[in-house]
């Protein structure tokens, strides 16, 4: 290998060492737990040493990033559901039938042989030292709103989406229903006053002139 | 540190993610393994990036952000939504279009 990886010093491995033991940690960590909350807060914890361990990839835009949205407001929103819905689970694991356990088998068989095969190509590649340049706010802006400018608007169009999809999918619906069935109450009434109008008008004056005029009513 | 070992580290946080995903009941719980995943793509795709000195991996990963966001957003509407009209996110009781 070409005058690469000497480059990676005792201390680099050391910091990769500790960031995965915390990433892996705490991924395991938050999908064991019963307690949503506890799960919610070692994701948080994840989610931070996964921005540190972007920082080490040189991609120092995105760290900050992943902070910013995950850490910062996905969380929180999840966060706020927990506190909405905290249920317990009776029985958290699921995972019957012989068939489903095979096919499960067999597919997590393929997606290790499969990555294996990745990493051993990811293995041969050489490393090459990035510029000074590579991974700041300025070179990635400098890709976003040239290279990448329409996935960008694309992007804006899906989160408006999102944000109307979820508060018209979480909405209650409660007073909606009210409002309708008030209306057709207003409906019915009205057409009741309609309708015995011009009964009430033939019982007044049974041989009037006017019976002809509210037979139009 | 070579790029394997990165890609290492993303296929484990994959699995767990996974794992989560398939295995547990609980809605929530679920999303969040939805959620390790695509931060474990997001890593591949960083390590790829600075393996090719090429910064698109990084504009790649930026666009997934921004979908994880949405994807968390949607989905935990549902969530609520689900939780209104049945009183439970276990998945194995939001089954009534499979009967």
């Amino acid at each position: 290998m070409p005058l690469t990886e000497s480059a990676a010093t005792f201390w680099d491995q050391i910091t990769f060492w500790i960031l995965a033991a915390c990433v892996i940690g705490g991924a395991l960590f938050t999908m064991t737990r019963r307690n949503p909350v506890t799960a919610v807060m070692s994701l948080v914890g994840t989610f931070f040493a996964l921005a540190a361990t972007y920082a080490t990839l040189s991609a120092h835009f995105l760290a900050v990033i992943q902070i910013l949205v995950y850490a910062g407001a996905i969380m929180v929103l999840f966060i706020f559901v927990v506190m909405i819905l905290n249920r317990e689970e009776v029985a958290p694991v699921a995972l019957r039938g012989l068939g489903a356990r095979i096919l499960g088998l067999v597919a997590g068989l393929y997606l290790v042989f499969v990555f294996a095969r990745v990493v051993h190509l990811g293995a041969e590649a050489s490393v090459p030292v990035p510029s000074e340049t590579f991974g700041t706010v300025a070179s990635i802006g400098d890709i976003l709103f040239r290279d990448f400018l329409y996935p960008f608007e694309a992007i804006s169009l899906l989160l408006l989406v999102a944000v109307v999809g979820g508060v018209v999918i979480s909405r209650s619906h409660k007073k909606e229903v009210a409002a309708e069935q008030a209306a057709e109450r207003r409906k019915i009434i009205e057409q009741l006053a309609h309708a015995d109008f011009p009964a009430l008008s033939d019982l007044a004056g049974d041989g009037d002139a006017h019976g002809g005029a509210g037979g139009h009513h | 540190m070579p790029t394997s070992y990165y890609l290492t580290l993303s296929f484990v946080l994959f699995l767990v993610g996974t794992g989560g995903v398939l295995l547990r009941r609980n809605a929530l719980i679920v999303l969040m393994g939805i959620e390790l995943q695509l931060n474990a793509g997001n890593l591949a795709l960083l390590a790829f990036s600075r393996a090719l000195g090429d910064q698109k991996g990084h504009a790649f990963a930026f666009v997934i952000i921004a979908l994880a966001a949405a994807e968390a957003a949607v989905g935990l509407a549902i969530l609520v939504a689900l939780f209104r009209s049945r009183q439970t996110i276990n998945l194995d009781e939001a089954s009534l279009m499979k009967r």
